[in-house]
C-alpha cells in the first residue's frame, strides 16, 4: 500500500463548504411548521420550589405548550448516570426539569414551546415561581466544612466519592528523604464556550413512529440509544443527526442534557417539530462547566533534585451534579506523573458537590491540573536546590528503552496506565533548541538592563489518548468510483473528514477529494460511542484502515476476474486497477466497484457477496500515550499586569502524524484555549454562588492578538498498539499551558520573587501579587 | 453589596421622618416604583421596573418599613422577584436634627441573583448609588416644593 497521502499536508475536504457558508448547523435546520422552545432556568443557587404557576404563560399569546417536572411522567426521573466507578458512592444526575429543589442558577425549571422563540421567551417571564431560598455551597473548601449546607440532603454530605491511588509507598519515601516541599494550588473555574452553542431541533412522525433528532453534540449515537430506551422506541426509530458542529471540547459529549429530552418530548406532545437554541448567557450557566481543583501536593527529592515520591491530595468541584463520573478527578491524578519517573505515589481525591454548574470534562479534561501540579512542584525543587530547572528534569525523564513503561496506575479506561512508546528527552532537547536555552542566561539579561521583566518557561507533559472501547467504518466504493467512508466518530472542527480520506485513499489509490466521509448520522453508521479523549484518528483511524484493506482487497479479487490475473498482481493507482507492468490495460475502480454488483448471471463464489463494500472495527486493549514539551518567553509588563509572548514553541509527538497541518491547527487553537485557562478566562462567583461573568464583557476569551504565533516541531514516536502506529493530539495544546505561563512569569518576575500557585490568572491579579510580593522586603 | 451615605436634608427631623413615612412620597420618589400598594400598616406590595447595565426588568415583591423608632430611625426591606432575577434589600435609616436640617445616614445590602447578577454585578454599585441619589434628591424637590422647609 503506497502512502502518498497519509502524513501529507493535504487540504481539508471540508472547508471549501464551510468557507461558503453551506455548512448545515443545528439552527440551519428549518422544518415546516416548526416551534421554539425556551427555558425557564432557576436564578437561585439552592432553593425549595414551593409552586409554579405556569397558567398565566399558557395562556399567552402563540404559546403552545408549558412543561414542570409533573408534566413529564415517566420522563420525570433523574437522568441517566453516565460513566459510574466503584469509588463514586453518590451518583447524583439532575431531573431534565427540577422536581422541588433547584441546586444551580441556570437549573432548568420550565419548558415552554411557542410559535416564535420571542413569544417563547415573553411567556418566560409569565410562569410564578415562588422559590424559598436555601443556603448555598458557594466554595469547594466551604462544601466539606463541618457546617456546610447540603446540596443533596437526602445523602448527608457533600462528598460523593473518595478515591485513592497509590504507587509504592510515599510514606517510606518521605520519611527518609532529604528534601521535602510542600504546597497548595488552586485551579478555578472555566468555560469552554464553542463558537456554536449547544442545540437541539426534533420531528416526531406518528404514522411511522420514528423521531428524527438534530442535535449539536459529540455523540450522536449514545443520544439515539439513550432517546429510544426512554420513549420506548425502537433504536432504528431513532434518528439522530449531529450535523457540522462548531465547536465541542468535551461539555457537548454530556448525555443528557435537559434540553435534549424535553425538545423531543414537546415534538412529540404537541405534534409539530420544536427547535431549541442555547442562546450565549445560557451557555455559560446550562453547558458543563471545568477545571476548579485545590491540591494540597508535596514532593520528596534527593540531593541531585532525584524524584523519591509525590503525593497529591486534592479537592474535586463537580458542581451540582455528577452526570459524567470520576473521569476528570481520575485524569488529573494519572496525568500528574506525566514523563518523569516517580517510584512512589499517592494520589487521593473527594469529589465535592456545590451549588454551582455541572462539571464534566473540557479539553484536557484534568491533564492541566495534573500537569500544573507536577510541573510547579518541580519548579519548586529547581528553586529550593539552586538547580537549573531543565536539569531537573531531564535527571527524572523516562528513558527512550524504558518502554512500555508502566506508571502503576490505573487510567481513565480502566486499563493500566503504561507508556507505550515515546521519546521524552527528544521532545526537551528539541525544544530547548526552538527556544534558544543556552542562550537565554544573556538574553534575559539584556531585557532587565533595559528594565524589562522578561521570562521564560519549559514544561512537559504526557498525553492519554486513542481509549477504546471501539469505533467502526463502513467504506463503499459506488459504480461512480465514488468512495463513501461512514463512521460513528463525529467531527466538531477536527478535521475528520480529510484525515479518514487520507487513509482510504492511499488504500485505494484515489485522491483524498475523491473520498467522501460521512459522520455524525446514527441513519448513516450506527455504532460507536463518540468524540472524546483524543481518540478519533487512533481508534476510528484504524477502524478507516481495516475497512479499507478490505475494500481493497474485494477490489483486487473482482478485478482479477476481470482482467484474468491473480488477485495478488492487481495494483490500485489513480483511481484504477491494473495487473503490475500492464498500466495499458486498466478497469476504473467505478467499473469493479459495478461489476461487483451484477444483475443477472453466476457470481464468483470467492466475491464473498456483492459490491465493493466493507465494516471493520478497532478495539484497543489500552490507550496510546503522546507526549510533548512547550516553551516560551513571555514579557510582563509590571505596571499593568499585561502579557506579550515573544517566542512560543511545541514539541509534538503523536506517533505516526495523518496530517501535520491538522496537527497543528489542532495544537494551535489547543494553546489559545489554553491561554484562556491560564491567563484570561475565569468564571466567578459571588459569595451566594450567583455567577457573575456571564458574558464575553466579564469572561475574557483571549482573541486572536492575545495568542502567539507557534513554532511547532513533530517528533515521531510510533505507537505499537495499532497498526496505523497513530496516538492523539486533540488536547496537546491545552494541557502544559498553565503550568507553563506560571513558570514563565516567575521568572520573568524574579526580582520582585513572586510566587504563582493558581490558575487562572489575569492582569489584575498579576498586579495584585507584583504589588504584594514588592511590599514583602 | 454594601452600600452607605448620608445626606443633609433643609428641614427639621419631623417633616422629614413624615415624608419618609408617606406612601405617596415613596410612590413618587421611588425611582422605577410603578405600584405601591398598602396591604397593611407599614406594609406595602411594590412593582418596580429598574435598568441595571444591559438588563432592564420588572420586580414585584413587598417592601417593608419595621424596627421604627420616630423619629430618628427605622429600618426598610425590599424584596421582589421578576423575569431578569430576584434582588433583596435591607436598609437602615437614622435621622439626626443638626439646627433646622435634619442629617440622613442611610447604608444597605442589596442581594441580587439570577440573570442581573450575572450581567449587572459590575454596575450594581454604581446604579445602586445613582438610584438612592435620585430618590433623595426627589426628597428634597419635595420638602422644598411643599414649603415644609426649614430656616426660611
Amino acid at each position: 500500500m503506497s502512502t502518498r497521502y497519509l502524513g501529507a499536508r493535504v487540504r481539508r475536504n471540508e472547508d471549501p463548504v464551510l468557507l461558503k457558508g453551506r455548512g448545515l448547523f443545528v439552527d440551519d435546520v428549518r422544518l415546516p411548521g416548526m416551534a421554539h422552545a425556551a427555558v425557564l432556568r432557576s436564578p437561585h443557587a439552592h432553593a425549595r420550589i414551593r409552586r409554579i404557576d405556569t397558567r398565566r404563560a399558557r395562556a399567552a399569546r402563540g404559546v403552545l405548550a408549558v412543561y414542570v417536572h409533573a408534566d413529564l411522567g415517566a420522563l420525570g426521573r433523574p437522568l441517566p448516570k453516565l460513566i459510574p466507578h466503584p469509588a463514586l458512592v453518590h451518583h447524583k444526575t439532575q431531573y431534565a426539569l427540577a422536581a422541588d429543589t433547584v441546586r444551580y442558577v441556570g437549573e432548568a425549571v420550565a419548558f415552554v414551546v411557542a410559535e416564535s422563540r420571542y413569544r417563547a421567551e415573553d411567556a418566560l417571564d409569565r410562569i410564578d415561581v415562588e422559590y424559598e431560598p436555601l443556603p448555598p455551597v458557594a466554595t469547594l473548601e466551604g462544601a466539606v466544612a463541618a457546617d456546610a449546607p447540603l446540596v443533596h440532603e437526602d445523602i448527608g454530605t457533600n462528598i460523593c466519592a473518595h478515591y485513592t491511588q497509590r504507587v509504592g509507598s510515599v510514606e517510606d519515601a518521605f520519611a527518609g528523604a532529604p528534601h521535602r516541599f510542600r504546597e497548595r494550588f488552586v485551579i478555578d473555574r472555566g468555560a469552554s464556550c464553542p463558537m456554536e452553542t449547544r442545540g437541539v431541533v426534533a420531528a416526531w412522525d406518528p404514522q411511522a413512529g420514528q423521531l428524527a433528532v438534530w442535535d449539536s453534540t459529540q455523540a450522536p449515537i449514545p443520544i439515539r440509544n439513550g432517546l429510544a430506551a426512554m420513549f420506548g422506541l425502537a433504536e432504528q426509530d431513532v434518528r439522530v443527526v449531529a450535523p457540522d458542529v462548531g465547536g465541542g471540547f468535551g461539555p457537548k459529549v454530556m448525555m443528557f442534557y435537559p434540553e435534549e429530552v424535553l425538545v423531543p418530548f414537546a415534538a412529540m406532545r404537541v405534534g409539530r417539530p420544536v427547535k431549541w437554541i442555547e442562546d450565549r448567557r445560557e451557555h455559560f450557566v446550562a453547558t458543563n462547566h471545568e477545571r476548579e481543583q485545590i491540591h494540597d501536593a508535596e514532593v520528596a527529592v534527593d540531593a541531585a533534585g532525584r524524584i523519591l515520591g509525590v503525593r497529591t491530595e486534592f479537592l474535586y468541584d463537580s458542581g451540582a451534579y455528577i452526570p459524567y463520573g470520576l473521569i476528570v478527578p481520575i485524569v488529573a491524578g494519572t496525568t500528574l506523573p506525566g514523563p518523569y519517573r516517580i517510584p512512589n505515589y499517592h494520589c487521593e481525591f473527594r469529589a465535592v458537590f456545590t451549588n454551582k454548574t455541572t462539571v464534566s470534562p473540557y479539553r484536557g479534561a484534568g491533564r492541566p491540573h495534573g500537569v500544573f501540579v507536577m510541573e510547579r512542584l518541580l519548579d519548586r525543587v529547581a528553586r529550593e536546590l539552586g538547580l537549573d530547572r531543565v536539569e531537573v528534569r531531564r535527571r527524572n525523564l523516562i528513558q527512550p528503552d524504558e518502554f512500555p513503561y508502566d506508571v502503576g496506575l490505573i487510567y481513565q479506561d480502566n486499563a493500566p496506565l503504561r507508556y507505550d512508546s515515546g521519546n521524552y528527552p527528544a521532545c526537551m532537547e528539541r525544544a530547548l533548541e526552538l527556544i534558544g536555552y543556552a542562550g537565554w542566561p544573556a538574553r534575559q539579561r539584556a531585557w532587565r538592563a533595559e528594565g524589562r521583566f522578561a521570562g521564560l518557561g519549559v514544561a512537559c507533559y504526557v498525553e492519554g489518548t486513542g481509549i477504546g472501547p471501539y469505533e467502526g467504518s463502513r467504506i463503499t466504493v459506488e459504480p461512480s468510483g465514488r468512495v463513501f467512508v461512514a463512521t460513528g466518530v463525529g467531527t466538531q472542527g477536527q478535521g475528520h473528514l480529510t484525515s479518514f480520506a487520507q487513509i482510504a485513499a492511499d488504500a485505494l489509490g484515489v485522491a483524498p477529494r475523491d473520498v467522501s466521509v460521512q459522520t455524525g448520522d446514527t441513519a448513516v453508521f450506527g455504532w460507536g460511542t463518540g468524540t472524546f479523549a483524543s481518540r478519533a484518528a487512533t481508534v476510528a483511524g484504524n477502524a478507516v484502515a481495516a475497512a479499507a484493506r478490505a475494500v481493497r482487497e474485494k477490489a483486487q479479487r473482482v478485478a482479477a476476474t476481470l482482467l484474468e490475473a491473480p488477485a495478488e498482481e492487481i495494483e490500485l493507482d489513480g483511481g484504477k486497477l491494473y495487473v503490475r507492468g500492464v498500466p495499458g490495460r486498466a478497469v476504473s475502480l467505478g467499473e469493479v466497484a459495478a461489476a461487483a454488483n451484477p444483475l443477472r448471471f453466476a457470481m464468483p463464489a470467492e466475491w464473498e457477496g456483492p459490491g465493493l463494500e466493507a465494516i471493520r472495527y478497532f478495539a484497543p486493549s489500552q490507550g496510546a500515550f503522546s507526549s510533548g514539551v512547550h516553551a516560551c518567553v513571555v514579557e510582563v509588563d509590571a505596571e499593568t499586569g499585561m502579557l506579550t509572548f515573544h517566542q512560543y514553541v511545541v514539541v509534538h509527538d503523536c506517533g505516526r502524524v495523518i496530517n501535520p497541518m491538522i496537527v497543528e491547527g489542532q495544537i494551535q487553537g489547543g494553546v489559545a484555549q489554553g491561554l484562556g485557562g491560564a491567563f484570561w478566562e475565569k468564571l466567578a462567583y459571588d459569595g451566594a454562588a450567583q455567577p457573575l461573568s456571564t458574558t464575553f464583557m466579564d469572561y475574557l476569551l483571549p482573541t486572536a492578538t492575545d495568542v502567539p504565533a507557534l513554532e511547532i516541531a513533530h517528533i515521531e514516536t510510533r505507537s505499537p498498539l495499532n497498526p496505523l502506529g497513530v496516538k492523539g493530539a486533540g488536547e496537546a495544546g491545552v494541557i502544559p499551558v498553565a503550568a507553563l505561563v506560571a513558570q514563565a512569569v516567575e521568572d520573568a518576575l524574579e526580582p520582585f520573587g513572586v510566587r504563582i500557585t493558581e490558575a487562572p490568572l489575569s492582569p489584575n491579579r498579576l498586579r495584585q501579587l507584583i504589588a504584594e510580593a514588592r511590599r514583602i522586603p | 453589596m454594601k452600600l452607605d451615605g448620608t445626606n443633609t436634608l433643609a428641614a427639621p427631623v419631623d417633616t422629614v421622618w413624615k415624608m419618609i413615612n408617606d406612601p405617596d412620597a415613596l410612590r413618587r420618589c421611588t425611582p422605577g416604583l410603578k405600584e405601591l400598594k398598602e396591604i397593611g400598616p407599614d406594609s406595602y406590595e411594590a412593582t418596580l421596573n429598574i435598568g441595571i447595565a444591559a438588563v432592564k426588568g420588572t420586580y414585584s415583591g413587598t417592601l417593608k418599613i419595621t424596627d421604627k423608632q420616630a423619629p430618628r430611625h427605622y429600618k426598610i426591606a425590599l424584596e421582589g422577584t421578576g423575569g431578569a432575577g430576584f434582588m433583596r434589600g435591607e436598609g437602615i435609616v437614622d435621622l439626626e436634627a443638626q439646627g433646622d436640617q435634619t442629617v440622613l445616614r442611610w447604608s444597605g445590602d442589596i442581594q441580587i441573583g439570577g440573570l442581573i447578577a450575572g450581567v449587572g454585578q459590575r454596575m450594581l454599585g454604581g446604579v445602586g448609588k445613582m438610584l438612592i441619589g435620585q430618590f433623595f434628591k426627589c426628597l428634597e424637590q419635595s420638602l422644598e416644593a411643599s414649603g415644609e422647609t426649614g430656616g426660611v
